[in-house]
């Protein structure tokens, strides 16, 4: 299989796969309903919308959108309707749990729930979108821009393994993965610097999964072979990056901001660590990122 | 060429020029023996501080001419630090070695901030070049008396004597080893981080002609047969020239192991301040003395 490169060749790989279901807590969303008629028209998902039914067919016609082709679970009680689309995933009725208009809070307690939650015990939940810049000849699988505040080693951990894993998917047999810093200097001054150190030598070890790792590296390092070769730095990564660690949500968040508002990008983002895909959107986001937002998740549904 | 034995140590230190060694009231027999010693092998020439008389009486009754020392007569054994570390501040002395002065007297007046002979921020550490049988090349480890639990820092500069060391006993690429308890990085034990964090320092050029990687348990540093069948790959593997010890727990043991328990023959320094300084004890033999003063002779840099 060829690997992907842009974003709209996953939406087309995604068309060839099996149709998946796609369970909407609290459905009556402006945000996201365009986006899943979209995805619908194009075969790749079956959506199961769990909601005020009224409100979603009332909304629909706002939107112009033929509701007949979802399927509409009636609830009146916003909990309810994401406690039951955890159950639809939990149990294998559906393929992927989606966030409607419920705050986040509401919408994680019900995914987080021990006994009936999407969550194994002890599993880090992380964040990885996939971001696709016309300036960067491939995609950058970017974490955490959303979950994690301030990860710790373990933290950083899973973050490399959730990238590593789903730049795999894309068809990327090895990623190259870049710890970022602002320097590629290691200092016992920069904290973040002694954990990426410490991953290095794990990769060193085998003690990761398989792929070419190397920090601390700043952003030149890791995505500009030019200044590598300006700086004399000797780097496996090589300017030629796959996935972007960051060390806190505030860069990453800054920088997936920045590439979206500045570069003309687009993405595709989605929960990490949970038993199947979770989205959730921003509604900042494009129609076309919300599109490859629910592509991403079937893409990350098959096994 | 590379020196794998203690014995060629003193070869090549004849071939030196000769180096003035200052000792700090050298009151006693050991000393004057191994110092003696070194004389007559033109390793260097010596200035004694202390009871004039009483190392005159010394050297009677051990049948050694007076006449081959300088001697320089103190009475108060913190003066006679001091005076020494005068004189190597002047340009009149290229080593520094501990008489019967107390260890933690000798070391205050190489600290002391107006006579001593610390130069910036400069670390102090204790080096030792080991002979242990088998290995079939000297292996140079720190620290194993000085620092009790080196910060990363510490850690650092340990690594750069220890580089230093072997570069001056002619072995131009040393193979560092950062000693833990295993080659998997466990962020459980800080020996591990630390050696890690330093490792990466190495791939970012922080260590000049030197190859240098851990974590990496004993057996993953000095035998190559234990790296194959765990399968380890590192450029350290089985052949470590230099041990970074993760406290002086660990290193005062492997030390005392090698010395103690398999007879194995050594040469210790000081190093940090701007000569090497000699810091043998009572307990170590006279050929370790004499072993010592002719590492101080090859790394001290005048």
């Amino acid at each position: 299989m060829s690997t992907i490169t842009r974003l709209d060749q996953l939406v087309e790989r995604v068309k060839n796969l099996p149709k998946k279901r796609i369970a909407i807590a609290v459905a009556e969303d402006q945000n996201t309903l365009s986006a899943i008629d979209e995805a619908t028209k194009m075969g790749i998902i079956h959506p199961i919308m769990l909601g005020n039914k009224d409100k979603i067919i009332s909304l629909c016609k706002e939107e112009k959108i033929n509701h007949s082709h979802f399927e509409i679970i009636n609830f009146e009680n916003d909990v309810e309707a994401t406690q039951e689309a955890v159950r639809l995933v939990r149990s294998g009725e559906a393929d992927v749990l989606m966030k409607g208009l419920i705050g986040t809070d509401k919408f994680l307690k019900a995914v987080l729930d021990k006994e009936k939650g999407l969550l194994p015990p002890k599993t880090v939940m992380s964040y990885v979108c996939a971001i696709e810049i016309p300036k960067y000849k491939k995609l950058l699988f970017v974490s955490d821009t959303a979950v994690l505040p301030f990860p710790n080693l373990d933290q950083k951990i899973a973050m490399i393994k959730y990238s590593v894993n789903m730049a795999k998917k894309f068809g990327i047999e090895k990623p190259k993965v870049a710890l970022l810093s602002s320097a590629e200097k290691v200092s016992s001054h920069f904290e973040n610097t002694i954990d990426y150190a410490t991953i290095c030598k794990m990769a060193d070890r085998k003690q990761l999964p398989e792929c070419i790792i190397d920090g601390p590296l700043d952003l030149f390092l890791a995505c500009d072979p030019e200044s590598v070769k300006i700086k004399g730095v000797p780097t496996p990564v090589n300017g030629e990056a796959d996935v972007l660690i960051c060390p806190s949500i505030e860069a990453a968040n800054i920088f997936y901001k920045g590439l979206m508002l500045f570069a003309e990008g687009e993405l595709a983002g989605l929960i990490q660590g949970t038993i199947k895909p979770v989205v959730v959107m921003s509604r900042s986001e494009s129609a076309k990122s919300k599109l490859y937002c629910i592509a991403l998740s079937c893409l990350m549904s098959e096994d | 060429m590379q020196i794998t034995k203690l014995q060629q140590m003193l070869e090549e230190a004849k071939k030196r020029p000769k180096k003035r060694l200052v000792v700090v009231y050298a009151n006693d027999l050991h000393t004057i023996e191994a110092v003696n010693e070194a004389i007559s092998m033109d390793i260097v020439e010596a200035t004694l501080t202390g009871d004039e008389t009483k190392i005159k009486d010394i050297c009677k009754q051990a049948n050694i001419d007076h006449t081959r020392f300088e001697i320089i007569h103190e009475t108060n054994d913190i003066e006679a630090g001091l005076k020494c570390c005068d004189m190597i501040n002047k340009g009149h002395g290229n080593i520094i070695m501990k008489g019967t002065i107390s260890t933690d007297n000798y070391m205050r007046c190489i600290l002391n901030k107006e006579r001593g002979i610390m130069s910036g921020k400069g670390v102090l550490t204790h080096v030792s070049v080991i002979e242990a049988n088998g290995y079939g090349k000297l292996l140079i480890v720190g620290d194993v008396a000085v620092i009790p639990q080196p910060d990363i820092p510490q850690k650092v500069a340990i690594v750069k004597h220890l580089i230093n060391t072997a570069h001056c006993l002619g072995n131009e690429l040393p193979k560092v080893g950062l000693l833990a308890a295993t080659e998997k990085v466990s962020f459980k034990i800080p020996s591990c981080s630390d050696a890690a964090l330093i490792a990466k320092m190495a791939d970012r050029g922080e260590f000049k002609s030197a190859l240098v990687d851990g974590p990496l348990a004993l057996d993953g540093l000095i035998d190559k047969e234990s790296c194959d069948i765990k399968g380890i790959k590192s450029p350290v593997a089985g052949d470590a020239d230099c041990i970074l010890f993760p406290n002086i727990e660990s290193g005062n043991t492997f030390y005392k192991t090698c010395s103690k328990l398999l007879n194995s023959e050594l040469a210790a320094n000081v190093v940090g301040a701007k000569v090497p300084a000699i810091l043998s004890s009572r307990g170590d033999s006279s050929l370790t003395k004499l072993y010592s003063i002719a590492l101080a002779a090859l790394t001290s840099s005048n």
